[in-house]
């Protein structure tokens, strides 16, 4: 086999957080910077978001998914970092010699420091355990978007949406302005899962119903959908009886969620946080393995892409100083993510720099407060009008409030 | 008059409780975390608008689709209008972020521009 390349900085995933990884890992000092992405275009997810809304917290407008793309790829382009399309890893590799496949051979290359920011793919209806036949016409939200917004394809005439993600909103209105008809959206829970914003413009301006506390328990048709079973559902999530009705669709969506693609995190052995279902990292982002660091959508969910991209401009960095001194600070104080809070990221931090905290609460919270506490002593505090599952919290504690660490141990959690 | 308005111009959603009058137009306004929220408000209570982003099919491009968008916002009744003028339309690779693909359209004052690179295949 050929010699392997040698490279500073190697980032798996051209998506948005690997974009941004690549960009400052090459501002930040490393020399060679590889972005590898196995599709035949840089951009990930981003590329097929053609509605707005992204870049409000960076560049304070609201952007649509392809021209916040742009943005980074220029970005990436201008500062020679080398982007290898069609690039699939194979071998991840816990000592950081990758081994990739791409349309001609096959490569490896050596790297200093290994970001992984390969993102989500989504849920299909074989997570839900949705019964009835099996035909056509049946797809997740991400596939209808691609098939709409990149490759030009009409999915369908009548449709119903199960699942009040954004994403499924999204679809929602996009369908209804491509001349579909979208007879409605049906939640599960008794409230919606998308965030407010996207209820009013997708849903409301287009008098599309929102049926929540309901499901749909069957769906039908030989060759394509012919229509689905609706029901509600109680309290417990059962059916409730005499609820079932049949609506007639040719069209089912089924934008059901995201998964971690943590594959070749998992290959390589990197500990896995069960809280976040991605790696668990320090606050320069390095995994449990010296020299592999995570960022983006594989590592937590993000709601709000200008957040990833933050998250991934500081791996970016982290990354390029490891592979370049083989120093970076190490991560004495540990966080746990205390009453009200499913979890905490990062997990640990040096105290030796800002960090900006992200979490999310179990429930919805109204008028109460985030706190940062070591040993009882009250490190930050911050009052939170409303607070959601689905939207990710974001917290700077300053360095200087690291000083008043008591036994390297922080707890956040949420008070009255 | 008083009432909750949901921000939409960013996922925050936050919930804007605003006061106005027709004469004074917005005189209280509250709740919202960023600045984005003023002029928002009070646009939606006025005069409301909505960005329409959908694609326009490219010849002889690396993309089969530019995406595209109503830039500024158009008046939120004359949306659906503005689909049926864009889906008429085709253009020629290569378009640029910014390209100005339909001028005022339906004799307003917002342009549909592209928001997508497509090259010359």
């Amino acid at each position: 086999m050929a010699r392997p390349e040698v490279a500073d900085v190697t980032i798996i995933g051209g998506g948005p957080a690997g974009l941004a990884a690549a960009a400052e890992a090459k501002g930040a000092g490393a020399e060679r910077v590889i972005l590898l992405e196995r599709d035949d275009r840089v951009g990930g997810i981003l590329n097929q978001q053609v509605h707005d809304g992204f870049g409000t917290k960076v560049f304070k407008e609201a952007l649509t998914g392809p021209e916040y793309a742009a943005i980074y790829e220029d970005r990436v382009n201008e500062r020679e970092v080398e982007t290898w399309l069609k690039s699939t890893v194979i071998d991840p590799s816990s000592d950081r010699l990758i081994t990739v496949r791409n349309d001609k051979r096959i490569q490896r290359i050596d790297s200093g420091s290994v970001i992984i920011a390969t993102g989500c793919r989504e849920w299909t209806r074989g997570a839900i355990g949705t019964a009835g036949t099996r035909p056509a016409g049946v797809y997740t939200a991400g596939a209808v978007q691609n098939y709409m917004n990149v490759r030009n394809l009409a999915v369908g005439r009548k449709v119903v949406i199960l699942g009040s993600g954004d994403i499924g909103l999204i679809m929602a209105r996009r369908l209804m302005l491509e001349g579909a008809e979208v007879v409605c959206v049906t939640v599960i829970l008794p409230q919606p899962s998308g965030i407010a914003a996207n209820i009013v413009r997708c849903l409301e301006d287009f008098n599309i119903p929102l049926y929540l506390s309901t499901t749909v328990s069957e769906i039908h048709g030989k060759e394509r959908v012919t229509g689905v079973t609706l029901a509600n559902v109680g309290s417990k999530m059962g059916e409730i009886k005499g609820t079932r009705c049949f609506v007639g669709c040719d069209t089912l969506l089924l934008p059901v969620g995201l998964i971690p693609e943590t594959e070749l995190a998992v290959a390589v052995g990197v500990n896995m946080s069960p809280a976040t279902n991605g790696a668990i990292v320090d606050d320069s982002f390095r995994t449990s393995i010296p020299g592999i660091f995570s960022c983006g959508n594989v590592l937590q969910v993000h709601d709000v892409v200008d957040f990833a991209t933050l998250e991934s401009e500081k791996a970016g960095v982290a990354a390029a100083i490891w592979a370049t001194t083989g120093k970076l600070p190490d991560p004495v104080i540990t966080m746990n993510a205390g009453a009200g809070l499913r979890y905490v990221l990062p997990a640990t931090v040096s105290g030796q720099d800002n960090v900006d905290f992200t979490m999310r609460p179990w429930k919805e919270e109204h008028d109460k407060s985030v706190v940062f506490k070591s040993d009882g002593e009250m490190l930050r505090r911050l009052k939170m009008p409303h607070m959601e599952p689905a939207g990710m919290i974001r917290i700077r504690v300053g360095k200087g409030r690291f000083k008043h660490v008591i036994n390297n141990e922080i707890t956040a959690e949420i008070e009255d | 008059m008083n009432s909750t308005i949901i921000c939409t111009v960013c996922p925050v959603s936050c919930p804007v409780d605003v006061e106005w009058t027709q004469e004074d137009g917005v005189t209280s306004i509250k709740n919202h975390l960023c600045k984005l929220a003023n002029d928002y408000v009070a646009s939606e209570i006025f005069d409301p608008g909505r960005t329409v982003t959908t694609s326009m099919p490219v010849d002889g491009g690396n993309w089969p689709l530019s995406s595209v968008r109503t830039n500024p916002p158009i008046p939120k009744a004359l949306m659906l209008e503005t689909m049926y003028e864009i889906t008429r339309m085709r253009v020629q690779a290569p378009v640029k972020v910014g390209d100005v693909l339909i001028a005022k359209v339906l004799g307003t004052g917002c342009d549909v521009v592209a928001t997508r690179n497509v090259k010359s295949a």
